[in-house]
């Protein structure tokens, strides 16, 4: 385990020098120096700073939203009118597939995943994470990952089985493509970044808290997003399983779900929403987290019932796993197993529940500051609520055999994840834009933005409600004007309307992208304390220095910032100003550490990550290219482990300038 | 027929109140083939009378929300007032609204229970139908059953035929995908396994054709997997029992149709079985759809012309004006339309002609000779056939006689 913070540098750390003298950072084994640039694209290449990596996960992210909405797009253009031509059958099985892939693993896992790197070790007041060379690997092995999936469309054609990927539908004869071949395998690679990702999140909250920092003084984005990793950390292996089965059954003849050979095709079913559904709360809990931290700012109130936002987070966590077959209310599971999984479902109605109530007296009684951030937490209350109720309707199993597969949950998990999930980042990115890049997004293409993406999500996944009572089903690439109907309900009219919203919300992720353009080219700085905001992550430069912290702060109160800078007036209660923000930081950075370690950057991590694809393009193509891959796995595996965990002093960090104000301009 | 009831999810909580003048528009959309809250059998109604007031209670629970949330912003925006008290919650006020809507799910726990197991039940049939779904066709097998006057296998496929008042049970399976099948004014869906038989009951209450459609994503064709159910009276139903028993009537010599069932017993019958025709030589003509196609099995063509659609019931054998005619007709004439079949004058015969011409023109289906070989070269779907236009000329005519 690598030593990231070191205030003296003594402990017992002799014992890592005493390895073989060939091994030593400036002469690592193999071929590979340790590389030392801190600027410039190998700065990038070969980090391993959680604010560098976090990032790169956004960035990365972002390309491939943009990737998933325009797949999107092409499918309300192909459904705007009935007998669609824009897309043929095959394709448009390919473009729903890759939209849902793209957008849940692809977007929102790593775009949180990216936020959790960046804002975690910042908010338990760390210097990084605990394993940073592996979280180095976890970025490169997601980055692999979505390549692999996409390079489908380049190479035969993408996954065409839907993201879900039932089986015996997902089985060499019906899918003859090498689709599936390269997303089980991409997904494969993207969950080693998931999986590797939990357990270094965990060991860090658990073992890196500052001083102070109690479990129940934790910021709730970091409660949350733990919770998160424990999902991680035990639903991904199994999907690991179900796509080793499927990539066995499909490339090496296996007949896991082969009914011919006496195989149930449920087993698919089982394995994937055991997986599937914790999924779903991975994909909408770090939303959840960043409006409970967006709220209490622009509230100027702390979270209401922060214990039982931490205890319903964490409720959900463990009855997350009782629900996975409300995926399956039609596939046949009989009455009992039916019964129990509808009341499950209704129970995790109230942890939920519980959050919307907590949020909204967040507001009540308090001081509202209607930021861009806050307009986005607001709508994600609103949104999800919508989205939050719909899901009870189909908690009722009966009622869900006529929901389930048609527009009706289309628009129901819509409402949960874009008008969940994807407005709590998008809160997330407007009030910590100037946290990580100094400047402010522009409020006004920031309001633009907003209105946008309410009219325009509300547009498009409103009507959906309608499509699915009235019966039209999902994943059909085309729809009929025999079935369409009459009258105000009929489904030409509400389908046109969908598809006209998703162009609406287009132009209102157009204004972000804008947004973020214009926002780069300003020279206008933002101030330190922007939002006068109330936890650790902000009480350092924008953007933090590398190693975050001058002097790590001692934790007294949840909401720590936010108590060093106000304090109660005794007879009214009300806060008053007691210090500002800079002077907040002043006082740190003159108890500077003397000696601040940081951990050395790496080249092991990006070889290890490139082996990966190599060996899932040999399993699909050739034996031979899978064994270079699996050299390049071993090689890089060898050159890892003989390089020491630090680096010699020259290697060091300078220590800070101490006892100088911090000006905002700080980089 | 009755007001739709209206919920606060349609159109978002702001615009409630403008959708309140369209609820009398709403009451109008009267032809809606497959719409989830107009239930037409005991089955559907149980789904339907649950489901209603939950989607009220979410509707109202929506809309407090939603009040609540926007008085707080008009109430507490910031209008230079004082940074409030830093207050941590009431956990009295906490845990009585988490009790609230805990025990609002209770009663619809309890609710949903009772209608889970009733929907269950098997133990009531009165006639059972072998349901199969392959890529892209649903196939309907009576099995005997004598109080129906079913007294050798009926196999047909794309339409469910039943007696109206009946509690019918399907048993379904599949031979190829999973697939789902569902006629949403009957009762909801239940999906097709292949290795799996499961059953679904189904209830209608008046004569009619009711809609749906496959709902579990089973390939290039999905969307063209649909199904229709027609309900008659039970003297209607024992008048279609009786003619789907009835024996094989070849067509006359000399005619155009019995040059048809020349080409028929050349091409059509590698696959698709018509009961009782016979081969030149007078042995019976046996389909071997299972050497031919992967799926094992295409559609029994016996008495084509008593059902309105082919193809998987992506297409009518009706013309439009002839299919609005029984579609439409009063549940009372409804019968005897229906068995009327389809007669040269009614035939849709372009879409015919164009399915005979080249199938997977206008099907998508996987029927390209280059992805053949997962499949040890048997076909997913009907293959072109390359017919000439005199062949097709030819079967059409002798399709017209498979009434």
């Amino acid at each position: 385990m690598a030593i990231i913070e070191r205030p003296t540098p003594v402990l017992d750390i002799p014992a890592l020098p005493a390895a073989p003298p060939a091994i030593t950072p400036s002469r690592t084994f193999g071929a590979l120096k340790r590389p030392v640039a801190s600027t410039g694209w190998k700065s990038w290449l070969f980090t391993v700073d959680h604010k560098k990596i976090g990032l790169m996960y956004g960035a990365t992210a972002l390309f491939f939203f943009i990737v998933g909405g325009l797949e999107a797009v092409l499918i309300r253009l192909q459904l705007a009118a009935p007998e669609g031509k824009v897309l043929n059958a095959d394709l448009y099985n390919q473009m729903f597939t890759m939209h849902a892939t793209t957008m849940v693993f692809l977007f929102v896992m790593p775009m949180a995943a990216g936020f959790a790197n960046y804002f975690i070790p910042l908010q338990i007041g760390a210097r990084d994470v605990a394993f940073p060379r592996i979280n180095a690997f976890g970025f490169w092995c997601f980055l692999g990952g979505g390549i692999v999936i996409n390079l489908a469309w380049f190479l035969g054609g993408a996954a065409d089985g839907g993201w879900f990927m039932y089986a015996p539908n997902s089985g060499p004869v019906f899918s003859p493509s090498n689709g599936i071949d390269f997303w089980a395998l991409g997904l494969q690679i993207a969950g080693i970044a998931s999986l590797t990702g939990a357990i270094n999140l965990i060991v860090t909250v658990l073992n890196m808290r500052a001083p102070g920092m109690s479990l129940m003084k934790m910021p709730v984005f970091t409660w949350l997003v733990t919770v998160v990793q424990f999902l991680l950390l035990f639903a991904i292996p199994v999907i690991t399983v179900a796509l080793f089965l499927l990539t066995f059954q499909r490339s090496f003849g296996a007949q896991f779900f082969d009914v011919a050979a006496g195989a149930d095709p449920l087993l698919w079913q089982h394995l994937f929403w055991i997986f599937g559904h914790p999924e779903v709360y991975v994909l909408i809990l770090p939303s959840f987290g960043i409006v409970s931290e967006v709220l209490p700012v622009f509230s100027r109130k702390p979270l209401f019932g922060y214990p039982f936002v931490v205890f319903s987070g964490a409720a959900i966590g463990f009855v997350g796993w009782g629900v996975w077959a409300h995926h399956m209310f039609a596939s046949g599971l009989g009455p009992v197993s039916v019964a129990v999984f509808s009341v499950a479902t209704m129970a995790i109605a109230v942890p939920t529940g519980v959050k919307i109530i907590n949020w909204t007296l967040t507001m009540w009684g308090g001081k509202l500051v209607f930021s861009t951030a806050m307009k986005f937490a607001v709508g994600l209350i609103l949104l999800f609520t919508i989205g939050g109720l719909s899901g009870v309707t189909h908690s009722v199993a009966p009622s869900d055999t006529q929901q389930t597969d048609t527009y009706y949950i289309v628009a129901h998990f819509h409402y949960v994840l874009f008008g969940g999930s994807v407005f709590g980042l998008f809160a997330g990115f407007y009030y910590w834009w100037p946290k990580m890049f100094g400047k402010l997004l522009n409020e006004r293409l920031g309001s633009l933005n907003f209105w946008f993406m309410v009219i325009g999500m509300n547009l498009t996944f409103g009507p959906m409600h309608i499509l699915g009572l009235q019966g039209q089903p999902r994943r059909m690439y085309q729809w009929t004007e025999a079935r369409a109907g009459e009258g105000f309900f009929n489904i030409a009219f509400w389908n046109l309307v969908a598809s006209i919203g998703s162009l609406v919300l287009t132009l209102g992720i157009l204004f972000f992208l804008i947004n973020i353009v214009v926002t780069a080219r300003s020279k206008v700085r933002a101030p330190l304390d922007p939002w006068n905001a109330r936890s650790l992550e902000w009480m350092t430069s924008n953007p933090p220095k590398e190693h975050n912290f001058d002097s790590i702060p001692k934790v007294e109160h949840l909401d720590e910032f936010f108590h060093r800078k106000y304090e109660e007036d005794p007879v009214t209660h009300t806060m008053r100003g007691v210090a500002t923000a800079e002077q907040v930081l002043a006082e740190l950075e003159r108890n500077a550490d003397p000696h601040i370690h940081m951990p050395s950057p790496s080249y092991w991590p990006l070889v290890l990550a490139v082996g990966l694809p190599v060996i899932a393009l040999g399993v699909i193509y050739s034996t031979m290219v899978a064994i270079v891959g699996g050299f390049i796995v071993l090689y890089a595996i060898y050159g890892w482990a003989l390089e020491p965990a630090t680096a010699v002093a020259s290697d060091f960090d300078t220590p800070s300038t101490n006892g100088h104000a911090v000006s905002t301009t700080h980089g | 027929m009755k007001v739709r009831r209206l919920t606060s999810r349609y159109l978002g909580p702001r615009s409630l109140a403008a959708s309140g003048s369209l609820l009398l528009l709403a009451s109008c959309a009267t032809n809606a083939p497959q719409d989830t809250w107009q239930p037409k059998g005991p089955n559907a109604k149980m789904i339907d009378d649950l489901q209603q007031p939950v989607f009220a209670v979410a509707g109202i629970i929506g809309i407090i929300v939603a009040a609540c949330v926007g008085f707080a912003i008009w109430r507490y925006k910031d209008r230079g007032q004082p940074i409030p008290e830093q207050t941590h919650g009431k956990p009295a006020l906490e845990v009585s609204l988490t009790v609230i809507p805990a025990l609002i799910l209770a009663v619809v726990g309890v609710f949903t229970f009772r209608a889970i197991f009733d929907l269950a039940r098997t133990d009531d049939t009165q006639l059972v139908i072998n349901v199969t779904g392959q890529q892209w066709w649903w196939e309907y097998d009576y099995p005997v059953q004598n109080e129906w006057g079913i007294t050798q296998p009926i196999i047909s496929s794309g339409q469910l035929v039943l007696p109206i008042g009946t509690k019918v049970l399907l048993r379904e399976t599949s031979r190829d995908v999973i697939h789902s099948y569902w006629i949403p004014a009957l009762n909801g869906k239940r999906d097709a396994v292949p290795g799996r038989v499961h059953t679904l009951r189904l209830q209608a209450d008046a004569p009619g054709i009711y809609a749906g459609q496959c709902t579990e994503f089973c390939g290039l064709s999905h969307a063209n997997m649909r199904m229709e159910a027609v309900a008659l009276s039970d003297a209607d139903f024992a008048k279609w029992v009786a003619n789907q028993q009835a024996a094989y009537q070849a067509p006359a010599e000399g005619t155009l149709a019995k040059e048809g069932e020349s080409v028929f017993l050349n091409q059509c019958v590698r696959c698709h079985q018509v009961s009782g025709l016979k081969r030149a030589d007078g042995s019976l003509a046996i389909a071997a759809p299972d050497e031919n196609v992967w799926s094992g099995a295409a559609p029994n063509l016996t008495k084509l012309m008593t059902r309105n659609t082919f193809a998987g019931a992506m297409f009518n054998l009706l013309r439009d004006a002839c299919r609005d005619d029984v579609w439409r007709a009063e549940s009372a004439a409804f019968g005897e339309k229906y068995l009327g079949g389809v007669d040269e004058s009614c035939l849709n015969v372009n879409d015919l002609r164009a399915w005979l011409r080249n199938a997977p023109e206008v099907k998508p289906m996987y029927a390209n000779p280059a992805l053949l070989t997962d499949t040890n070269g048997k076909y997913r779907g009907m293959p072109n056939l390359g017919l000439s236009e005199s062949d097709i000329d030819k079967l059409v005519a002798y399709l017209l006689t498979l009434k």
